[in-house]
């Protein structure tokens, strides 16, 4: 389960007295960047429109969004910080905290579920040595257990730091990722190719793919929750 | 105007506000917690559930269908629907949990998820006793809980800014705070945080909820979530007593009430008026030192006198016969009164009064004015109630600089000071009024002035007399006894707000506590006392009977009578720039 | 009525041409799309023959019954628009996907996006609106790039932006990321998302068509919905409502998951039999196991059990005689060894983590829900709690200001209604006080 859990459910208090966690000569937007918001800004009527936009360009610079970096985005949209605030708390693809530099967003949604999720993130764990909703202590990896990504057909899967999806993960699959991914090898896009297709066609229909995945059979499953 | 039914019961309506609105205007109690009246229905808490039908119109021509018995046939909305959002309509049927049984368990299903992560723990909770959700789960909820297990924990004990506190497992997300700063006092500074059951209202992280007007979101809260730093775990809601009146730091003249106990002044609330200051109040009204010059710093020694340079306490009579002496031991031109914008219509028409009889100068204000303090809404630049009173009553600003070289060239030798602080507003020091005999009557025991008085009266204030103010818009309001002064009787007392224990107590626990109350007289008091020795009687039995004279014989304040003002104030005639 | 069951309504479904999907490589590519699917030969026919009325008549006529799960008729949707006054209009493309059990839309996105783009374009024209806003849900990044691309080639050209095609016609597409919410998907929330607040839904009325984006006219749509449009432009709309079920014309693409040996998303005409989709489509059930359960729509919509789908056959009416909903087609199957209280208490988890908080009776119910189906599934669970269970979704149902609370009650109530046995196996038994002689129940 996620890291809200209703056995103990506890809702903890965002550090409301928080220390700066970007480096002062570093908390700022560059002039292209600026540019880009009012590029944002030019695409819906209002300023507050741009937020998410803007919040997604945030912590793809920052790597995350700490309060520091959401009152950057409200003085650079003109909005009050509540409401910026508000905004990315509501949304679970904004980090409010600090994430390992890889996230393994495991589907734990019900199809993913019914085709070994649960098998998935438990062989990450053993393997990472974390739980879910941790992150390594070289701050490498976090693993997160997330609703459902999209992807039933080629479950069970995950998505890596809200970046590619990895399709039909096995165990042999995984061990090659977290090797990719600690030699800071990202995955690459995969096109997973249609049944039909395969029936009609070669398959890949994209040329402008180098890697395709198939929908397949889905493993046993050991544990369902 | 379009006709409703209500439980059978039909009646007209504006038709311009939603259906909780007319019907609450009806006296049809609905339950309710995120509707507010002055603010955009989001339609959350899903508590005001009736069911509402419209009557049936034929397609062709429009015209309503009737039954065999000739009335309309009513086409039921098949959901139950949240009354906060509906819009009446010429015709609308509206059945409440009075008549509808489905609307009775919608309210009671509602109120059962509110209760399962509330913490229930109203024997500790400041709003228990006047909790809409405590209330309202007695009238329209079901007994007991089905609900067996863990209750969310949510922080608690958050200091918001410096007046306000949450306590966020006690919030059913309601969202009145939010859309408070939202879309009244517009400074945003409140959002909800996260979503689903883990919700609750708070700052972004680092941000202090400093909003002036931040305390009114305690007043709106409807659970015990938000609650007043200052006056936090300090009284029960049915250990004060309540009382109508108005608020002095300014001159908007907010209309709040003054909770009490134990004759101290627990906390300032507000109270309705749509055209003052509608449901909000400023948190100047209310943070410490409003209550410190109400409670803490009254004089403890009644009336004094200076005795061998040393204020000595004296009885009432002495003291008022020595003010009069003072009055009458030198020539006319040689006495000054200061009138109070601090003071009330009736006390300023009383000194004004007295002022004519010994031949002195008409009395002089002195004002309270701070410019930039004022915010076009309940703040104004003048720090004083009562200066368009005065201006009406013929008392102007004094002119600081003629005063003050009269005084130091000994042409002033006696002062006649209506509660105020001269000293304190820079208009002297108090060597300078060495050689002076000062009169005062004061409220508090910081007043610079007192170190040259020589006869001190402590005047009982806004919160302990009756009177009348009138704000800068020209509204006369009258101010009403919270708390009572020495030797009164408070259960006697019948412009005197009452407590649970006031009116239901027995001896034992009804509140006898003569160390809160101030030795102290209203101007009213005094001032006949002061006059008399002088040889003017007033013969009015109250300050109602002043205020009636101050209408029929001054034209600025035509018809503002008490029973006029009632507890809404009546907006008097505007007056031009010189009365 | 014709007789709903018993029989496909997919007619030749194994030759079926496709055509969202059509079999043409590098079709996501523009000039591909144009050179060999006819691209953008529709709106150009609309732009220089049509009044924007009779799209929307033909559309209506079509009956394009909304892809994004409620199967309203899209046609007659646009025909609730205002007329054109001086305010802006839109239309936001809903793109959010979501739902748990779907990734059909993203098909499209993927490998047909100017179908989307160019429905988009007609449906703007048949309204007459300034913009159409595409939110997409935040995890399809890749997708959303791959879209940007093929949106800047079209605004290169002119199809877009001012004075489309030549024509005086002008209107924007402008693709908005999402950041992971379930309730986007909402119309109303959706629009709220798309003004940067929280994504709370709206009360209706005023209906988006009244008030929508930014206080506008505004028509929602889904992705499917408006590529189907501009097939509908393209041959008509008796070619359209002649395809599949005749209450639920056209072809849909069924994302199919769970425990069937080749899962996937499949075109085909409505109206195909389940039977058929599990075993013909998806090559029967994994190890041959036998099949306990499928939800035919996401996972809002009521399971079936096994028993149930003889003769049902995937359109809104038939799912719906058989007590479930077509939702978005995004099917799951689930054979014997499956455990419904389990696989309920993630349903239960999903909602209460997605629920936005705002209404008392969601906000708490999916929540307690939750906890009482946890307890149940830990063996701690007592007989009466499905009846409390059961009085919980009377509570929630249609008590809400939209139809998340429903979506949340229904998997519950139906669960246990149709797979109780599972929930007594794991409950503790009933004990009654008999005076000190334990009974069982």
């Amino acid at each position: 389960m996620s890291e809200f859990n209703i056995k103990k459910p506890v809702v903890p208090l965002p550090d409301m007295d928080p220390e700066p966690q970007i480096p002062e000569d570093e908390l700022f937007f560059t002039e292209e960047e600026l540019e880009q918001i009012e590029r944002y800004k030019e695409k819906y009527p209002t300023n507050r429109s741009a937020v998410m936009p803007a919040l997604w360009m945030a912590q793809q610079k920052f790597g995350f969004l700490p309060p520091e970096v959401m009152q950057l985005v409200a003085d650079a949209l003109d909005l009050p910080y509540a409401h910026v605030f508000g905004a990315a708390t509501f949304y679970t693809q904004y980090y409010k905290e600090k994430k390992g530099t890889y996230v393994l967003d495991v589907c734990c949604s019900f199809s993913c579920q019914a085709c070994g999720s649960y098998d998935v993130l438990d062989y990450l764990e053993e393997k990472l040595g974390i739980h879910a909703g941790e992150t390594t202590e070289d701050g490498r990896f976090t693993i997160q257990e997330v609703e459902c990504l999209g992807s039933c057909g080629t479950a069970p899967m995950l998505q890596v730091t809200n970046g590619p999806y990895v399709h039909n993960l096995t165990e042999e699959k995984l061990d090659q990722l977290i090797e990719d991914l600690r030699n800071d090898k990202m995955p690459p896009f995969t096109s997973v190719t249609l049944p039909q297709d395969e029936d009609e066609m070669e398959g890949n229909r994209r040329s402008d793919v180098e890697h395709t995945d198939t929908y397949q059979t889905p493993p046993e499953t050991k544990r369902w929750i | 105007m379009p006709t409703i039914t209500i439980d059978g019961q039909t009646i007209e309506v504006s038709g311009d506000k939603p259906l909780l609105q007319e019907c609450l205007n009806q006296g049809v109690e609905l339950p309710h917690f995120c509707y507010h009246p002055a603010m955009s229905a989001p339609a959350n808490c899903r508590q005001c559930m009736v069911e509402v039908g419209t009557p049936l119109r034929d397609r062709e021509t429009g015209e309503i269908k009737t039954d065999a018995n000739g009335d309309p046939e009513i086409q039921w909305l098949p959901k139950l629907q949240t009354s906060c959002t509906v819009q009446v309509s010429d015709g609308m049927v509206v059945k409440t949990h009075r008549t509808s049984e489905k609307a009775k368990r919608g309210q009671r299903d509602t109120m059962e998820f509110l209760l399962i992560n509330h913490p229930l723990d109203c024997p500790i909770c400041d709003q228990a006793g006047k909790c809409p959700l405590q209330i309202q789960s007695y009238k329209y909820g079901s007994e007991g809980s089905r609900f067996e297990f863990r209750k969310v924990h949510k922080p608690k004990r958050v200091k918001l800014g410096p007046r306000v506190m949450l306590d966020a497992e006690r919030c059913i997300n309601c969202t009145r705070c939010t859309r408070f700063t939202d879309e009244v006092s517009g400074s945003c500074q409140l959002t909800i945080n996260q979503r689903g059951v883990k919700n609750y209202p708070i700052t972004g992280p680092g941000e202090t909820f400093d909003d002036a007007y931040s305390m009114n979101t305690i007043d709106i809260c409807p659970v015990g979530a938000l609650t007043s730093t200052e006056s936090r775990f300090k009284a029960r809601a049915w250990e004060m007593s309540r009382t109508p009146s108005i608020t002095t730091i300014n001159a908007k003249g907010s209309n709040c009430y003054y909770m009490v106990r134990d004759n101290l002044i627990m906390e300032v609330v507000p109270r309705q008026n749509i055209e003052v200051n509608e449901y909000w109040l400023p948190d100047e009204e209310r943070v410490g030192w409003a209550y410190e010059r109400f409670n803490d710093e009254r004089p403890e020694h009644g009336p004094e006198i200076r005795v061998d340079d040393e204020l000595t306490p004296v009885s009432w009579d002495r003291a008022t016969d020595a003010a009069s002496n003072a009055l009458s031991s030198v020539s006319s031109d040689a006495v000054f009164f200061l009138g109070s914008a601090h003071a009330t219509v009736e006390d300023n028409y009383l000194l004004s009064r007295i002022a004519e009889h010994v031949g002195a100068e008409a009395p002089k204000y002195i004002p309270h004015v701070e410019p930039g303090h004022g915010d076009d809404w309940l703040r104004t630049d003048d720090r004083t109630p009562n200066a368009q009173g005065c201006e009406r009553l013929g008392i102007h600003p004094v002119d600081a600089e003629v005063l003050r070289s009269r005084v130091r060239s000994g042409e002033i030798k006696v002062l006649y000071v209506l509660e105020d602080d001269p000293v304190a507003s820079g208009l002297f020091t108090a060597e300078e009024l060495e050689d002076v005999v000062v009169v005062m009557h004061y409220y508090n025991t910081t007043n610079k002035t007192l170190a040259a008085t020589d006869v001190a009266l402590p005047a009982a204030m806004v919160v302990e007399t009756i009177g009348t103010y009138v704000n800068e818009e020209g509204r006369a309001q009258r101010v009403r006894p919270a708390k009572v002064i020495k030797e009164v009787n408070r259960t006697l007392m019948m412009a005197t707000g009452k407590s649970r224990t006031d009116m239901h107590g027995t001896p034992f626990d009804r509140w006898h506590n003569e160390s809160h109350q101030v030795d102290c007289l209203p101007g009213w008091e005094i001032l006949p006392k002061v006059a008399a020795h002088l040889g003017l009687e007033f013969e009015f039995s109250g300050p109602k009977a002043i205020m009636l004279e101050v209408t029929e014989q001054n034209p600025a304040f035509h018809g503002a009578t008490y029973e006029a003002m009632g507890l809404q104030g009546h907006r008097l005639e505007d007056v031009g720039e010189t009365v | 009525m014709e007789a709903t069951n018993g029989q496909s309504k997919a007619g030749d479904w194994q030759n079926f041409e496709r055509v969202l999907l059509p079999p043409i490589r590098d079709l996501h590519r523009l000039d591909v799309y144009e050179k060999e699917y006819d691209g953008y030969q529709a709106i150009q026919k609309v732009l220089r023959e049509w009044e924007p009325g009779e799209v929307i008549d033909e559309v209506k006529q079509a009956n394009i019954r909304g892809r994004g799960g409620a199967a309203f008729n899209a046609g007659l949707k646009w025909s609730f628009m205002p007329p054109k006054d001086d305010r802006p209009r839109y239309l936001a493309c809903n793109a959010d996907e979501s739902e748990p059990g779907t990734y059909k839309d993203r098909q499209i996105m993927e490998y047909n996006p100017h179908l989307m783009f160019e429905g988009i374009l007609i449906a703007n024209y048949a309204m007459q609106l300034d913009a159409c806003y595409v939110y997409v849900r935040g995890e399809y990044v890749d997708w959303i790039d791959h879209m940007q691309r093929e949106l800047d080639k079209i605004y290169e050209k002119g199809y877009v932006g001012e004075n489309i095609f030549g024509s005086d016609f002008s209107t924007e597409i402008i693709l908005h990321k999402g950041a992971g919410a379930y309730i986007c998907g909402e119309e109303t929330s959706l629009m709220d998302s798309l003004e940067g607040k929280r994504g709370y839904p709206r009360i209706k009325p005023p209906f988006p068509a009244q008030k929508g984006l930014w206080g506008n006219p505004t028509t929602i749509n889904n992705v499917e919905t408006l590529s189907h449009v501009t097939l509908v432009m393209r041959h008509g709309a008796d070619w359209f409502s002649d395809i599949g079920a005749p209450t639920h014309p056209g072809s849909t693409i069924y994302g199919i998951s769970g425990h069937v040996n080749r899962p996937g998303c499949y075109e085909y005409p409505t109206g195909m039999l389940i039977s058929d989709l599990i075993e013909k489509v998806c090559g029967g059930m994994r190890d041959g196991k036998k099949l306990k359960a499928v939800i035919p729509g996401g996972s809002s919509v009521p399971p079936l059990r096994a028993d149930m789908i003889d003769g049902v056959t995937m359109d809104a009416d038939s799912l719906r005689e058989a007590g479930s909903m077509l939702g978005t087609a995004g099917m799951l199957v689930l054979n014997e060894d499956t455990d419904m209280v389990t696989w309920l208490r993630r349903v239960n988890h999903f909602y209460q983590h997605e629920s936005c908080g705002q209404c008392t009776p969601c906000r708490e119910g999916t929540g307690w829900l939750e906890a009482i189906v946890t307890r149940i599934d830990e063996g701690e669970g007592n007989l009466r709690d499905l009846d409390l269970l059961i009085d919980l979704c009377d509570q929630m149902e249609g008590r809400t200001i939209c139809a998340f609370a429903d979506a949340a009650a229904w998997p519950v109530r139906y669960t246990i209604e149709r797979f109780r046995e599972d929930f007594e196996a794991k409950c503790k038994p009933a004990v009654f006080d008999t005076g000190g002689v334990a009974m069982t129940a």
